[in-house]
């Protein structure tokens, strides 16, 4: 069996070596995060497999579960570092030739310190250490947002960072109050244990770690960095910015709230707050004349959908949840992939500067199209049986406000549709536009011509586009384990039973 | 006074961390939100202290024979304390890394004109 640690360890040791490598030769610095991705993606796979029947459940230290910091590698946990190996690994291979000015070396290590950090979060059953991976994931992605050193980036990183500091400081209160009240950070003693105290002091801490958890996943009244940081992050950090952190963020959510907290008390509250926060984020997204901005606010307004669907807490809700989930990961990282080369041919974020640009590199804006018309939801794609899941979970609970909730949700779709079309419009049925101004903004200087993207940016947008459509034909292919993880992630008693026997 | 002696360590932890989201909600000036994360930690990590504080306490090392168990304090949150210190000392320094470039672009600290982006 291969050990879940090597998921942590294996991307941990290399990204602290990619400095020591570039002392030596400064390119090779950049072929490392694939080779330490491809690592994971294949330990991921072979493990998902195994875990499928029985939770993988790894004591650190060689203490017993409720002293020692533990691993629980689940369906949840092993599903996330996958498609978090696999997104991380086909972005890597687009930065090796997107990536050019500044201290590349750093670069490549803060991205894959990133990485780590969010696989660490799936995987781990302690909660303190959850915090400290939260840190390593927010601490690279504040100095990644700033990697141009362009005004926006700098002034969005400061953003970013003061936000995600008070955000970790209240996570870190509310731990700190658990552990108070419990003596214990082991994930599954303190869920043996809430029913033991009184609910009114448990409710503090839960608000505290929700609202901390809350700002790393972008829930509405805590969303305000997001559009700034992630369209001024080059364009592949915001793929994993959109893709991967803010799922990350969901994911510890719908973790802390069904396995630690057990409660529905403030789930039909998070479920209006998903529906706000996606009707917030489509409207702003409609009204974005920058294409980086616009493709922020849509992962705010997916962000909430998820949301609704996960507060919605049944089997078919919260595997609609995780599907809509993996949907978006793959369909915003190929949108901004194809995105960020179609800005540096444009040489402006403009959506007015990409017209015609459909004649000018017709790969590239093929791929836009269809991640596009996926995230809408539109049949043959992977975004519509996803979103299909959510409205039939939604109409399952024959309760009259999800009902009007999902009708509000479908609302926000068709303003998605809108300004997605709009884009695509853009590309097509526009004439070619040539270049009036070649004033560019730094790090995606112009470069006028008809060339389309280079082949390392083809060939990811390429296997996104494979597997949307592909799963988009045929879900069963994920189905089978998106049921799995939702109903690892509802029931509870299951899950502290599976660590709290395990015995090395 | 007994109340006092018992939570004089709460009040402290909590009034640090309240004094630490004002200045981060009131003030203009990045160094002095700056100054705010700081004393936000500080209040948070003095708060982690206390939790694992018994009066009379010693440390939980059982090396010199009649030491008394029952007094010893808890190491746990010490150890938390020493990770989140460090983690806090990474976000600070490229807090003020940050407000070094931002200075060289803008000229100013103050919040409130640094306003490229919108919604």
């Amino acid at each position: 069996m291969v050990n879940p640690v090597l998921l942590i360890a294996i991307p941990l040791g290399l990204a602290f070596a990619i400095p020591l490598f570039a002392l030596f030769w400064k390119g090779a610095a950049k072929y490392i995060p694939p080779v330490a991705l491809v690592f994971n993606l294949v330990v991921s796979l072979s493990l998902l497999a195994k875990v499928l029947e029985n939770p993988v459940i790894i004591s650190i230290g060689g203490w017993q579960p409720p002293f020692c910091i533990n691993l629980v590698a689940g369906t949840v946990g092993v599903l996330f570092s996958a498609i978090i190996a696999l997104v991380g690994l086909l972005v890597s291979v687009y930065a090796l030739d997107y990536i050019k000015e500044g201290a590349t070396e750093k670069y490549h290590m803060l991205y894959l310190l990133l990485l780590t950090g969010a696989t660490g979060v799936v995987l781990t059953g302690d909660i303190f250490n959850l915090f400290v991976f939260f840190e390593i994931l927010c601490i690279s992605s504040y100095a990644l947002v700033a990697y141009l050193r362009d005004k926006a980036g700098i002034e969005s990183a400061v953003k970013y960072l003061i936000q995600g500091a008070v955000g970790s400081s209240l996570l870190l209160i509310g731990i700190g109050l658990l552990y108070g009240l419990f003596g214990a950070l082991n994930m599954a003693d303190i869920a043996q244990n809430i029913k033991s105290v009184s609910p009114i002091s448990v409710f503090v801490p839960m608000v505290l770690i929700v609202t901390g958890l809350g700002v790393e996943a972008a829930i509405f009244p805590l969303n305000a960095w997001l559009p700034d940081a992630h369209s001024s992050a080059p364009s592949s950090i915001s793929a994993i910015l959109s893709g991967i952190a803010i799922e990350v963020g969901l994911y510890a959510v719908a973790r802390v709230i069904f396995t630690i907290f057990g409660t529905s008390s403030i789930l039909l509250f998070l479920a209006l707050l998903g529906i706000l926060t996606l009707l917030i984020g489509e409207m702003c997204a409609f009204s974005q004349n920058n294409i980086k901005r616009m493709l922020a606010y849509s992962s705010v307004g997916q962000i909430g959908l998820i949301l609704f669907a996960l507060a919605i807490a049944t089997s078919y809700g919260v595997t609609g949840g995780l599907f809509q989930l993996v949907s978006h990961t793959l369909s915003k990282a190929l949108l901004f992939l194809a995105a960020g080369y179609m800005i540096y041919r444009a040489g402006s974020m403009e959506i007015s500067a990409l017209e015609g640009m459909g004649k000018k590199m017709p790969l590239t804006c093929l791929a836009f199209t269809i991640g596009a018309f996926s995230l809408v939801g539109l049949p043959p794609f992977m975004g519509f049986p996803s979103k299909f899941l959510i409205v039939r979970a939604a109409l399952a609970t024959k309760e009259t406000l999800f009902v009007v909730l999902i009708s509000l949700a479908l609302l926000g779709t068709v303003i998605e549709g809108a300004y997605f079309f709009r884009v695509v419009q853009v590309l097509y049925f526009q004439p070619v536009r040539y270049e009036k101004s070649s004033k560019g903004i730094k790090g995606e200087k112009p470069n006028p011509g008809s060339k389309d993207a280079p082949i390392t940016a083809l060939i990811p947008m390429f296997i996104f586009v494979v597997l949307i459509i592909v799963v988009g034909i045929y879900p069963k292919l994920v189905t089978d384990v998106l049921n799995s993880a939702a109903s690892e992630l509802l029931s509870r008693t299951e899950y502290i039973k599976a660590v709290l026997d395990s015995i090395l | 006074m007994s109340f006092l002696g018992n939570y004089i360590y709460y009040i402290g932890a909590f009034g640090l961390i309240l004094i630490g989201l004002y200045i981060i909600l009131v003030k203009h000036n990045l160094i002095k939100v700056i100054i705010g994360l700081g004393i936000l930690d500080t209040g948070v990590n003095l708060f982690l202290i206390s939790v694992g504080y018994i009066t009379k306490g010693t440390a939980p090392i059982f090396s010199s024979p009649g030491i008394d168990s029952e007094y010893m304090v808890d190491p746990v949150p010490q150890a938390l304390v020493l990770t989140a210190i460090v983690i806090s000392v990474a976000v600070l320094a490229l807090a003020l890394s940050l407000a070094i470039r931002l200075y060289q672009h803008y000229g100013t600290l103050n919040l409130r004109k640094i306003r490229e982006q919108r919604w």
